[in-house]
């Protein structure tokens, strides 16, 4: 389990999190839901430890999390296969196709990412992530732009990969194939179902 | 590329240059004194029989590798500078003063000092460098702080190391910064350089020859030299704008 007791943050003047208590399993796939502006953005932040709480502590928390985060953040110089290389350890190299495959992107490798489609280009920034190969994922929105049945298809074989996901998600459709969802709401308790 | 573009090509470069020439002839002309204003023939012909000697290609030569050792030393010592400067602010505060004041300088003060330090000879290359390090330092650096914050972030969490960090982001990022000046630099050093080797009469050297032809108030030989020189200028900014071009390819800037 992870736990978040008393946790705290504010970006300047606006608080996001002023006592915030959590607890999340370190299994299957967990969704963090809630309106915008709730926070939870800046909470996957504190869990890939890019940001610091001002109070409170966080427990349990894998080492080596890999975040994907809000925004693409692709190098509009390298191609696609390149960004799963770059990330990737030596040794391992050859299995950029076998994330590519994952995502939906076979054929693509040799584009650059002003040659990709919305949906492409996020499913790339996905893919950047998996091959990081954290002991977690925390996935920031990973399917707007993406139809709904590729969603679901890349979510099950995320399943397939054993690895704890924390998914940011808002596509109603895809709600019912994570194990548990967990309710931020606006500077409020969290709910869990 | 087609037939019809290489003849379009051709008239935008051949047609402002025969205007000029023109402009030049007539001027010279109407002037009629060699000494005040030589001819494009007679700067022709200076130039011909220049480089018929084996002592103008050793003197072309010389300047070359003076100005190109200048131009090099003055870029790393401008791109070291920019990524101390960057890193670090207290870097930034002991150096950006100083590389302000070398740039704001005049060049005759530093050939002039240096000269009381070093030979003759090397004079003109840490002349040019020192010309060169300022523009490209504040080039660079621009490159270095326009980085995207959000590709830095992403290194950081996808744990880059620093050589991963260097070659994936801050290049791409600070190249096209530093190739936009360094046609500018590369100007600077040819003036700088040809300057110093001028006052400090720098053996075998273009700025010799030409602070000879003020002695034998040989005009068409100042031209001829200086055409020497604007030449090899323009030849560098080629070689560099095809040089930039092919990384911006690489890289897809």
């Amino acid at each position: 389990m992870i736990t978040l007791s008393g946790i705290a943050y504010a970006y300047g003047e606006k608080i996001v999190f002023s006592d915030l208590n959590l607890t999340i399993p370190r299994t299957g796939i967990t969704v963090l839901s809630g309106p915008s502006g709730c926070g939870k953005t800046t909470l996957l932040r504190l869990l890939a430890g890019l940001a610091a709480p001002a109070r409170g502590e966080i427990s349990g928390m894998p080492r080596h999390p890999a975040l994907l985060f809000q925004e693409n953040r692709l190098l509009p110089w390298r191609t696609v296969r390149q960004h799963l290389t770059d990330v990737l350890p030596r040794t391992r190299r050859g299995e950029a196709d076998t994330f590519l495959r994952l995502i939906e992107l076979e054929g693509e490798g040799a584009l650059h990412p002003p040659a990709l489609s919305g949906g492409m280009a996020r499913r790339l920034a996905l893919a950047r992530a998996l091959a990081l190969g954290g002991d977690m994922l925390l996935l920031d929105e990973p399917f707007p732009g993406v139809d709904a049945a590729r969603a679901k298809r890349i979510l099950l074989r995320l399943r397939e990969l054993d690895t704890p996901v924390l998914l940011v998600c808002h596509e109603e459709g895809l709600l019912s194939q994570c194990d548990r969802i967990i309710t931020l709401h606006q500077r409020e308790w969290p709910s869990q179902r | 590329m087609t037939i019809s573009s290489i003849c379009r090509n051709l008239k935008y470069i051949f047609l402002p240059s025969v205007l000029w020439l023109g402009v030049w002839q007539f001027a010279a002309h109407t002037v009629g004194q060699e000494l005040l204003l030589p001819t494009p023939v007679s700067v022709l012909q200076t130039l011909l029989v220049l480089g018929c000697t084996p002592a103008f290609w050793h003197t072309v030569y010389t300047t070359l590798l003076r100005v190109l050792a200048g131009m090099l030393w003055g870029a790393l010592a401008g791109i070291a500078l920019a990524a101390l400067t960057y890193a670090s602010a207290w870097c930034h505060r002991l150096f950006a003063p100083t590389i302000r004041i070398i740039r704001a300088a005049p060049v005759v003060s530093f050939i002039l000092f240096l000269l009381l330090w070093s030979r003759r000879g090397s004079v003109p290359a840490i002349v040019a460098g020192l010309m060169v390090l300022p523009v490209l330092w504040e080039s660079t650096s621009r490159g270095l702080r326009e980085t995207d914050g959000h590709l830095l972030e992403l290194a950081k969490a996808y744990r880059f190391s620093l050589w991963k960090k260097i070659r994936l982001i801050y290049l791409p990022s600070a190249l096209p910064y530093f190739f936009s000046s360094a046609a500018s630099a590369i100007g600077l050093a040819w003036k700088s350089g040809v300057a110093a080797e001028t006052i400090c009469l720098a053996p075998v050297s273009i700025g010799l020859n030409m602070q000879q032809t003020k002695l034998y108030l040989d005009t068409p030989g100042l031209f001829a030299w200086t055409a020497v020189v604007v030449t090899l200028s323009l030849v560098l900014e080629g070689l560099l704008t095809v040089l930039s071009r092919r990384l911006e390819r690489r890289w897809k800037v």
